[in-house]
């Protein structure tokens, strides 16, 4: 449908004669951005070489939490289209504006051309500033357009974007940091090493065992010949005397 | 007997060498660990904020261990040299209260060193970096480390500048989101200390900011740490077990 509205537009006479362009804004691709989208900002293309045929406009951006919202009579500056007022009394809040100088066509090679949506955070809470380009005020879904107004006359509007969904922050609490468990080196250290000093604890107890039990010398690779012990017998003359003896 | 005489002196001469290697590994392991205590690198805040001081007790412990080998080693000279049984016997067993010292540190080091993960440093981080009241010092020198590692490392949080996106902060109740969707310190500074292109840095154009994480700056001093004080302190270990049932063979066979 979004082929035959234009034509069909076109047929009609100029009475809502506003020219729906053929372009649908996007968060930006080229080049590849760490904040692309954060928690209260996004970011898109600038729209080049889509209003080169509306000199005289002025290009403003929409951003709606729900496309029905947005009504393209409603004028930029007035409280209904005010940013202070969204979400809460206005659904959808126009933001951004310039005229076609800013976007010039073709786009130089190696620029970076975006527009970051939600960037000013001074004039956020400022009633006199209705156009303020302030931060999002939660995750969305939102919806973006491009509109071009003449005076207050609109002529031409882009589609509307895909749903952009920002991030959402969780809590560090959810951090478990409970271990990853015991690494194999760990294991292998403990378990090596214990068995390693049952064993010299085992040794010194045999050791133990052995000095206080006074046996022999055991191993007979280098003990020196064994001092014999020789016992000396009384060997005076012992009369017989058969009857002492029992 | 000529041959048991030869086997005699091969074993004392062997004790003897095992003993001497001993003393100079425990020099080398109370100079390594003296390194690591005094070690200049910054990341000591980090890790004692963590409440996780245990491997530089295990240092600590090893500075000592090293001494007590040293000394042990000497004696244990004597003690083959002189072939005699009390002193090999008080040897055996001190040198087995160290063996237990040096156990317990190693496996201190190589078990404290697993439970240095990331998520551990990632919250730390998230829950002190800038936190508006700081509690106590330890706070304050939290910022300050994170500071001079982003500075020095050119890079951004612990897995990258993403880890202020996706968790709420200590940072993130003072800073809000579109002005700050990562600390400053994570853009690409220039002579002056101010961001080159605060824009791009906001943005996270390639080249403004830094993209990688801190963890392997903090990981990598952090674990040959805990290496060095484990795996060279099991291979004394292991050195010490032979020179030790070695010496229980030579003390059983000492004439009495």
């Amino acid at each position: 449908t979004h082929t035959m509205l234009p034509l069909l537009l076109l047929l009609l006479p100029a009475a809502h004669g506003i020219a729906q362009l053929r372009y649908r804004p996007a968060l930006t691709k080229d080049p590849q951005l760490e904040g692309l989208t954060t928690a209260s900002t996004f970011v898109l293309d600038q729209p080049r070489c889509v209003f080169d045929d509306y000199g005289n406009a002025d290009i403003w951006l929409v951003v709606a939490l729900e496309q029905a919202a947005f009504n393209n009579t409603a004028a930029p500056g007035t409280p209904e289209t005010a940013f202070q007022g969204f979400p809460d009394r206005v659904r959808a809040y126009m933001t951004l504006n310039t005229t076609l100088v800013n976007y010039p066509c073709p786009k130089p090679d190696g620029d970076i051309t975006v527009l970051r949506v939600g960037s000013e955070t001074s004039c956020a809470q400022e009633p006199t500033r209705p156009t303020c380009n302030g931060p999002l005020p939660g995750p969305g879904p939102y919806w973006v357009k491009f509109l071009a107004l003449e005076g207050s006359v609109p002529v031409a509007e882009t589609a509307w974007s895909e749903p952009i969904i920002l991030r959402t922050a969780k809590s560090p609490n959810s951090i478990s940091t409970t271990g990853s468990g015991h690494s194999a080196g760990m294991i292998a250290i403990t378990t090596i090493l214990s068995i390693l000093f049952a064993i010299l604890l085992a040794g010194l107890v045999a050791m133990i065992i052995f000095w206080s039990s006074d046996s022999c010398s055991g191993s007979s690779t280098f003990s020196k010949p064994e001092s014999v012990t020789v016992r000396r017998y009384n060997t005076h003359h012992v009369y017989d005397q058969p009857a002492a003896r029992l | 007997m000529a041959k048991s005489d030869d086997c005699v002196h091969i074993l004392q001469g062997l004790l003897v060498f095992g003993n001497v290697v001993i003393g100079m590994c425990g020099i080398a392991l109370t100079a390594e660990c003296i390194y690591f205590v005094s070690s200049p690198n910054g990341h000591y805040p980090l890790l004692k904020v963590t409440e996780d001081s245990d491997i530089n007790a295990a240092a600590w412990i090893g500075i000592f261990v090293g001494l007590a080998l040293f000394a042990l080693s000497i004696l244990g000279i004597i003690g083959v040299i002189k072939a005699s049984r009390t002193l090999l016997l008080v040897y055996i067993i001190l040198m087995l209260i160290t063996f237990a010292f040096e156990m317990a540190s190693c496996i201190t080091a190589a078990s404290h060193q697993d439970s240095l993960t990331p998520q551990l440093f990632l919250k730390q981080m998230l829950e002190r970096y800038q936190k508006s009241e700081p509690a106590n010092n330890s706070d304050n020198e939290v910022t300050k480390t994170w500071d001079e590692l982003m500075l020095q490392n050119h890079c951004c949080g612990v897995l990258g500048p993403s880890d202020w996106q996706e968790y709420t902060s200590a940072f993130r109740l003072t800073h809000s989101d579109a002005d700050y969707p990562w600390p400053r310190m994570c853009c690409v500074l220039n002579a002056q200390g101010l961001p080159d292109n605060l824009d791009g840095c906001k943005l996270g154009v390639p080249g403004y900011y830094n993209s990688n994480g801190c963890y392997d700056a903090i990981s990598g001093p952090v674990n040959t740490h805990a290496w060095g004080v484990a795996w060279f302190g099991f291979a004394i270990l292991c050195w010490t077990f032979c020179v030790l049932l070695g010496t229980m063979f030579y003390w059983s066979g000492i004439e009495y």
